[in-house]
């Protein structure tokens, strides 16, 4: 064997050695937003419980759900938005809280417990928060006159001529939907099938000035320039505006929760009833109640963050930051999704289906 | 054979398509900068990250096993499927082995994902990614090892049974050879496929299984990190690497005789 | 000497292994999925129960899924374009594919197996990347979000289907037919035209066959370099199982698509028997 191969098949049972080593810890398995919990804080929990982590990736709720609904098991923790966790509670499929093992609880402010899907906090422990809202190029919105604090900034043609090709929504029907439904002054869960047309009318007059609907690459156009404006979540805005100031752009990434309304996700920490090791679950939500573990994750990609102890350890101008962490008003302007009833996630989906077609 | 220049034009043309987009990912893992837009300057920094990224590697160790122990088995089952498909005329065995190869990667993942764990009520893990890979590489070996018989001369094998050949000894000594290219073709097939699906391991990967597209898929959709840039021609090296030794270990079985 | 085995044997034993896995693994899950499709959707995703546990709920089988299919034009309208979609992209394959793979034929022997691998190691790496490549280039072409990105990735990810089984069978067309052909006067083109490329007939709709159906399910490609018209049935496919959570949908229109996609392949191969038989 050549030297190359030689120094190749070492380097490849370097790759499996890890995993030889690691074979003997207890492991947590816990299924979660991709980037939803930094690195830092799962190395620091692993050296404190003398166990493994193992993480399994999901993009949206309705993947997790789709996978659960299939038969997956194993998963000691997930990380659902409300309205998922509305569906899991109904399924039976989690498992509830010990109390007696999450002294940290104490920290979660109260306006975020006692949620509509989660009564009591019998199975959810609240974790972060992002908000759908606008992000921008502030240079081309400004040059343009383009008003960023309304969803008529990509509804509107009279503003999306002006940055015809060079705008994204979100590749999700609840969302989208959501949008216009806010903007067309309903509720974000209305179901009324006459104001779903309404809202679907709008979209397909809109639909010819937009670029894409993108739900995952779209904050990376922004930053390069690509895209000037985008439908999407706060955290993802927060990260696009940092990558471009650390790029050293011309121009300046900037984000606005729209005044028609704007959709709030509360993602939660919950237990599935088939994972098998409840105690090391325990210990990592109670650990993440943390006030200093709380704060990392915002720090590190500007979620919104449910923590009274986190205060203290947030970067002053996050914590200073009236978008992600809107005044008690504001949030109260807020709406949240809820879970469509099968009958009715049908009929959306037709919309969507014409909405994408036509 | 004298080829004229405009062929091989074409097909210098046809391998610039195929590789440019391979300079841009080499290229870029080696960038200095978190974002593939543009070229910063030279550093290792990914690679060096790469190695200490557990995950990352778990998974691309996952992915070779997979795809080795797949692509051998289906292209053994998928040779002796194109075998039996084009000898005897097996009509139902041909809609078995194509219908799979028709079916959208989507609703195979779902069903396997389906009859693992309402059914035969198994634990997900490699065992059922590997069993879901070599169900739809079957149906590419079959094909390929069809199209090869399809083209030959009947009468070499009824020279061999005139000559007093059982059909082992067929198989092994006339049919074997002339298809082995065909069946090569297959294997490298299956083991590509295996390496890159998406679909079907998303399905039916067990809690705590990840492969490499996986992986991959997971990072690309919040934070592309060059990265994955780096695993990507590490990968391509290892198969560069791996078909290179077995070129020399089996030279004739590549080349195939006759 | 030992009596060779009966040709009955044979076949059992060359048949039956394949065959006893595809009808445990794909024949059974496929059959599970065709009755999904009969299916009303669960409460929650998924399917509902086959007997009803509470008043009032729906369960059991129904026609309902294939009526939504067939009373509405708009699924028609999505299966066609997808068709188009996956037509262009075989025929942008084969005409890259075909110098390619002709071109490694009439090479030396030796060299032969460094080209077609070199074919095949771009795809060792890992698909979504090389798709996420075709960002970086199209982007600043201003092509990104446009058909033509779709096309272009989708010609990308498939051109070693058709390369391979081409160079199969172009490989071992018999050189004399053309030193044949050439004694009798005929021109290059001419020798290309009524030799090379009647034999190569069943290479092409073998490269055909593996490229035209994978992309008709195809939903990645569209969903990272397509735009807001780039929306195939693989799209909606994924949305039926990913997004709406409704399986009995998603089953239905996953079967409706495979059979329009034997359809296809019924046709093709009574075309390439009857070719065969005219040659």
């Amino acid at each position: 064997m050549s030297a190359d191969g030689r120094r190749r098949a070492v380097l490849a049972l370097l790759a499996a050695a890890p995993l030889a080593a690691r074979g003997q810890q207890a492991r947590l398995h816990m299924y979660n937003w991709n980037n939803y919990i930094t690195e830092a804080t799962v190395a620091k929990f692993e050296l404190a419980c003398g166990c493994r982590v193992v993480q399994d990736y999901y993009a949206d709720n309705e993947e997790m759900l789709a996978k659960l609904a299939a038969g997956a098991t194993g998963y000691d923790l997930l990380v659902p938005t409300g309205n998922a966790v509305q569906a899991l509670i109904r399924q039976g499929a989690l498992r509830p809280l010990d109390k007696s093992r999450l002294p940290n609880l104490a920290n979660v402010k109260p306006a975020f417990m006692n949620a509509w899907f989660d009564p009591g906090n019998a199975y959810s422990v609240p974790y972060a928060y992002s908000i759908t809202l606008l992000g921008y190029n502030e240079d081309r919105m400004r040059a343009l006159g383009v008003p960023t604090d309304t969803w008529a900034a990509i509804f509107e043609p009279e503003h999306l001529a002006k940055v015809k090709g060079k705008v994204t929504v979100l590749d999700s029907q609840r969302e989208l939907m959501a949008a216009a439904l806010m903007y067309l002054g309903h509720s974000a869960n209305d179901t009324d099938p006459s104001h779903w047309r309404q809202a679907r009318d709008l979209v397909l007059r809109a639909k010819p000035y937009w670029a894409a609907f993108n739900a995952a690459s779209y904050f990376k156009e922004l930053t390069v320039g690509n895209i000037w404006l985008a439908h999407g979540y706060s955290n993802d805005m927060y990260t696009a505006q940092q990558d471009a100031l650390r790029a050293g752009r011309r121009f300046t990434i900037g984000y606005a929760s729209p005044r028609e309304g704007a959709i709030f996700a509360l993602d939660n920490l919950v237990m599935h009833r088939t994972g098998r090791r409840p105690d090391l679950a325990h210990a990592l939500v109670d650990f993440l109640l943390d006030g200093e573990n709380s704060a990392t994750l915002t720090n590190a990609i500007g979620a919104g963050n449910p923590n009274a102890a986190a205060t203290a350890y947030l970067r002053p101008e996050i914590a200073a930051n009236r978008t992600i962490f809107p005044a008690p008003e504001a949030l109260a302007g807020l709406q949240q999704l809820r879970d469509l009833e099968r009958r009715e996630r049908r009929l959306l989906n037709r919309v969507w289906i014409e909405i994408k077609v036509r | 054979m004298r080829s004229s220049p405009w062929l091989w034009a074409a097909a210098i043309a046809a391998y610039a398509f195929l590789y440019v987009p391979l300079a841009v990912v080499v290229l870029f893992s080696f960038n200095d900068s978190k974002l593939s837009a543009e070229w910063v300057g030279f550093t290792l920094e990914w690679y060096r990250r790469l190695f200490a990224d557990d995950a990352m590697l778990a998974a691309a160790f996952n992915s070779l096993l997979i795809a080795v122990v797949a692509a051998c088995a289906a292209t053994v089952l998928g040779t002796m499927a194109g075998i039996a498909m084009h000898r005897y005329r097996l009509r139902g065995l041909g809609f078995l082995v194509l219908t799979p190869v028709a079916m959208p990667e989507i609703l195979l993942g779902v069903s396997l994902l389906v009859f693992f764990v309402q059914v035969l009520d198994v634990t997900l893990g490699l065992f059922s990614v590997i069993v879901a890979h070599v169900t739809f590489c079957i149906g590419f070996v079959a094909i390929i090892v069809r199209a090869r018989l399809a083209g030959m001369d009947e009468s070499i094998f009824e020279a061999a049974r005139d000559l007093g050949a059982t059909p082992w000894q067929t198989f092994r000594l006339v049919t074997l050879p002339l298809i082995m290219p065909g069946v090569v073709a297959g294997l490298l097939m299956s083991f590509t496929l295996s390496l890159d699906d998406f679909v079907i391991t998303f399905f039916t990967a067990g809690v705590g299984v990840s492969t490499l597209p996986l992986q991959i898929f997971t990072m690309i959709k919040v934070a592309v990190t060059p990265e994955v840039n780096a695993v990507s021609t590490l990968l391509m090296l290892v198969t560069l690497t791996m078909i290179v030794v077995a070129s020399r270990v089996a030279p004739d079985a590549l080349k195939g005789r006759g | 000497m030992r009596a060779a085995p009966s040709p009955r044997l044979a076949k059992w034993l060359v048949a039956g292994p394949p065959t006893l896995f595809l009808l445990v693994f794909f024949a059974v899950p496929a059959l599970i999925m065709v009755v999904a499709s009969f299916r009303f959707p669960g409460e929650f995703g998924g399917l509902a129960p086959l007997a009803a546990t509470r008043a009032g709920e729906d369960a059991g089988l129904t026609t309902e899924n294939y009526a939504l299919f067939f009373g509405d034009w708009i699924y028609a309208q999505i299966f066609a374009k997808s068709f188009v979609v996956a037509a262009l992209t075989t025929l942008a394959c084969l005409a890259l594919a075909y110098p390619l793979a002709l071109a490694i034929a009439r090479s030396p022997r030796r060299r032969r197996d460094l080209m077609v691998l070199l074919v095949v190691l771009p795809f060792a790496s890992n698909f979504l990347v090389r798709v996420y490549a075709w960002m970086i280039i199209l982007g600043p072409l201003d092509l990104l979000f446009t058909p033509v990105a779709v096309l272009v990735g989708m010609v990308y990810v498939h051109l070693p289907f058709m390369v391979l089984p081409l160079y199969t069978n172009l490989e071992k067309h018999d050189p004399a037919l053309l030193d044949a052909a050439q004694d009798l006067g005929a021109g290059a083109w001419q020798r290309f035209w009524r030799v090379t490329f009647p034999l190569s007939l069943p290479g092409i709709l073998a490269g055909t066959a593996l490229v035209f159906i994978p992309v008709l399910g195809m939903f990645a490609i569209p969903e990272i370099l397509g735009g807001k018209d780039d929306w195939l049935v693989g799209n909606m496919i994924k949305e039926a199982f990913l997004g709406t959570r409704d399986w009995p949908f998603g089953s239905m229109l996953s079967i409706m698509l495979t059979l329009a996609v034997l359809a296809v392949a019924g046709i093709a191969a009574a075309l390439g028997r009857g070719g065969s038989r005219g040659a």
